[in-house]
């Protein structure tokens, strides 16, 4: 059973068409990544999958459930930390919990113990303007995590961060998730990002946006960051700048 | 302790011209006291000014909590009830058009000299701009919370208490400070209306008996309290707002 399966997706906003025909699977477990060219609906894709928006048509299942228009479903991260500021990193990490029914208290201990585990202790009682840029992605994504759901979508999370940065956030992201499998769906618009972090790599059209190729990302796991030098490495990125630059308006 | 200081200075500065002036000039104290001479009037009356003051501080201190109260009320069910803001905020504007002196002697026909006119005075200059911050900041959460709180699951309760409340608390508070200062002087003007008792009340008397030194007592009495009813506010603010830098997501 797929963590998310959709099929012949459309979505429209009036006559302005968004999404045509997508099909995507992220199995079990699976890292799976969309990369489009900005403005190809990626975000609207997420929308839908969240139960923000209803589809114009097609079909979307979360764990084999139909997921159509409904919400509280999947994990998410935005592509803004979007931490509440009044709340500490403690209770913003547990506020998807929180929304689930459990008590703030009793989901305290856990997002503690979590913090500490990925590098963020001591910052448990902070703010989130105390912390750096990349430190509340960071909390974003663990808040996305300890949602608990078996799905987990990232919009485009490390677009904001530089260079060092990103590839900082790269491996910690791996780290975490090689040793916590979860299905996760990855939207972004690098092409070496989707490649060095996914299992499969889902390409999108400009607007209205389909999915041009689908291609299996070989490497093992856990990677290493020496991949991006492997022949195979370079050629797919060849292959995908290609299919991107020539995707036919 | 620094930022005190030269507000300090710069009144003391002023007390001393003032002295010296009347000093100087030979002016009638009727017409313009001396610090000195205000000074002397206040400890001359003090017994007489602790029971105005007491009763104006009541009567103050009712009105200000009756007021925030109808402000809150109103600003949230404007903002729950769809279609009730258009409606009804035009309404609220003109409301604060129409001088609260002008519609006094009306109240006191319709509810009699009892504390009941008075009260609704001070609702009447306190309610309107805690209704109109506390509504703008409901308004104004920010939208990328606001799509994790929806792709999360969350209901419209929990956005009210979880997202949309929280978020207002900033802009509420600058509605309480405005309606602090705006209290008092709609206590005094309440007493104006006809009272046994209060600084109002006291202030008519003096004035007909030209007594202007004791005027200036009631005025600084008027300051004092304002203030102190603001540095309340401010107390609770410090309080209840954390987490953000200066105000600021």
């Amino acid at each position: 059973m797929a963590a998310l399966e959709v099929s012949e997706l459309s979505h429209s906003f009036g006559s302005l068409d968004v999404l045509s025909d997508i099909s995507l699977r992220v199995g079990q477990g699976e890292f799976v990544s969309i990369v489009g060219p900005s403005g190809s609906g990626k975000s609207t894709l997420f929308h839908l999958v969240g139960g923000l928006l209803k589809p114009t048509a097609g079909k979307i299942s979360i764990g084999g459930e139909d997921a159509v228009g409904r919400r509280g479903l999947i994990g998410y991260m935005p592509q803004a930390p979007a931490l509440m500021p009044w709340r500490t990193i403690e209770d913003n990490v547990v506020l998807a919990r929180e929304l689930g029914g459990v008590r703030k208290k009793e989901a305290r201990g856990l997002a503690r113990e979590w913090l500490s585990k990925v590098g963020l202790d001591g910052f448990a009682r902070s703010y989130p303007h105390q912390l750096s840029g990349g430190m509340q992605q960071r909390v974003a994504f663990l808040r996305a995590l300890l949602a608990d759901k078996e799905l987990i979508c990232l919009d485009e999370p490390f677009s904001a961060l530089d260079a060092m940065l990103r590839a900082e956030m790269h491996r910690w992201l791996l780290d975490i998730w090689e040793q916590n499998r979860r299905s996760i769906l990855f939207v972004t618009h690098s092409i070496e990002e989707a490649l060095l972090l996914s299992d499969s790599v889902y390409v999108f059209t400009r607007r209205p946006a389909t999915v041009l190729e689908r291609v299996e990302v070989p490497f093992d796991r856990p990677r290493r960051d020496e991949v991006v030098d492997d022949p195979t490495f370079i050629r797919l990125r060849r292959r995908l700048t290609d299919l991107l630059t020539a995707s036919p308006r | 302790m620094r930022r005190w200081l030269p507000p300090t200075l710069t009144v003391v500065g002023l007390l001393i011209l003032w002295q010296v002036y009347t000093t100087v000039s030979g002016i009638e104290s009727w017409l313009l006291p001396s610090p000195k001479d205000i000074w002397d009037a206040f400890v001359d009356q003090r017994d007489v000014l602790a029971t105005h003051t007491l009763a104006t501080t009541e009567l103050t201190l009712l009105g200000f909590a009756a007021g925030v109260a109808t402000g809150l009320l109103v600003a949230v069910l404007l903002h729950l009830i769809p279609g009730v803001r258009a409606a009804v905020y035009p309404l609220l504007v003109i409301s604060q058009n129409v001088p609260t002196i002008a519609i006094a002697p009306l109240l006191v026909v319709w509810l009699g000299f009892g504390i009941a006119p008075k009260l609704v005075v001070i609702v009447l200059v306190c309610f309107f701009p805690v209704a109109v911050a506390t509504l703008d900041g409901l308004g104004r959460s920010d939208a990328a919370i606001n799509d994790y709180m929806l792709m999360s699951g969350a209901n419209r309760r929990q956005l009210f208490t979880k997202l949309q409340w929280p978020a207002a608390l900033p802009a509420m508070f600058s509605g309480l400070k405005i309606a602090a200062t705006y209290s008092v002087l709609g206590a005094i003007i309440a007493e104006w209306l006809g009272s046994e008792e209060g600084i109002g009340r006291y202030m008519i008397a003096q004035k007909s008996a030209f007594r202007a030194d004791r005027l200036f007592v009631a005025i600084a009495i008027i300051v004092v309290l304002a203030l102190a009813i603001f540095g309340l506010v401010r107390l609770a603010e410090k309080l209840t707002i954390r987490g953000r830098a200066s105000g600021r997501s």
